[in-house]
């Protein structure tokens, strides 16, 4: 049965929902390196949505959402009510920079795209929906 | 997380344990600013007993490494494992920064 979780988007609502998640996590088996992925996906997220899609210091609602299909496998979507963003619409960074050249930041997608299974997004009535999954079964 | 600063032979190294996360990386970054004001111009980060490092630890490393080579020095990552190596190298970090098996290999540097 799915769970969910509805918090105010703000820096200190990370550790409530890494702990949230954690608990779908255990229930689920993953294995410690596919947990610190987990917490990775979400926390990349979360900071997205207060930067981008709750920008004017006017911090707003998310929830999230997980179910566990099958052991070792988890479902997982995150909303929010902010302005239209779609993180898999940025551009990728590009990795053969030198440090003179790279950018400090634009990573965070690269890790997501990279640690996530089926990420999709969509725009429902008003809500950022971004969903995904993460998988241990081969 | 918890930062823990040695020096050997003058040159000081930062044993980085724990999650480097949007909210601990400032700590770090502070850390690493401090020794930057204090004249030190290159800097051993070991990242041995790191278990998690987000986007926003590696913008952490990215702008102190930055800083660092502005001074003529540079910023020498050590002792990558797990899920920090892991995410070190799908950003291709590892590339960027010297990188180094051991803390005293990344302290001989070359």
């Amino acid at each position: 049965m799915p769970q969910s979780l509805t918090l105010i988007a703000k820096p200190e609502s990370l550790t409530p929902v890494t702990e949230f998640v954690r608990k779908g996590a255990h229930e689920a088996n993953l294995p410690e390196l596919h947990m610190r992925q987990l917490e990775l996906m979400i926390e990349e997220i979360l900071v997205n949505i207060w930067r981008y899609s709750y920008p004017e210091g006017a911090p707003g609602t998310i929830e999230v959402t997980y179910s566990v299909p099958r052991p070792g496998e988890m479902e997982i979507e995150v909303a929010d009510q902010g302005v239209a963003f779609d993180p898999l619409k940025a551009d990728p960074p590009d990795l053969t920079l030198d440090l003179a050249q790279r950018p400090v930041g634009g990573l965070g997608i690269l890790l997501l795209k990279s640690f996530a299974r089926s990420l999709k997004y969509r725009r429902q009535l008003g809500w950022n929906r971004l969903s995904f999954g993460i998988s241990a079964n081969p | 997380m918890t930062i823990d600063r040695t020096q050997i032979e003058g040159k000081v190294v930062l044993h980085v344990a724990g999650r480097m996360d949007a909210e601990s990386a400032v700590q770090f970054e502070a850390q690493c600013d401090s020794c930057i004001s204090e004249g030190i111009s290159s800097l051993v980060i070991d990242l041995g007993d790191l278990s998690y490092v987000s986007s926003m630890g590696l913008r952490s490393f990215v702008t102190i490494a930055k800083k660092l080579k502005s001074k003529g020095g540079e910023l020498r990552i050590c002792r990558l494992t797990g899920f920090a190596r892991q995410v070190f190298e799908l950003t291709r970090l590892n590339q960027v920064f010297p990188t180094y098996e051991s803390v005293e290999s990344a302290l001989l540097g070359g």
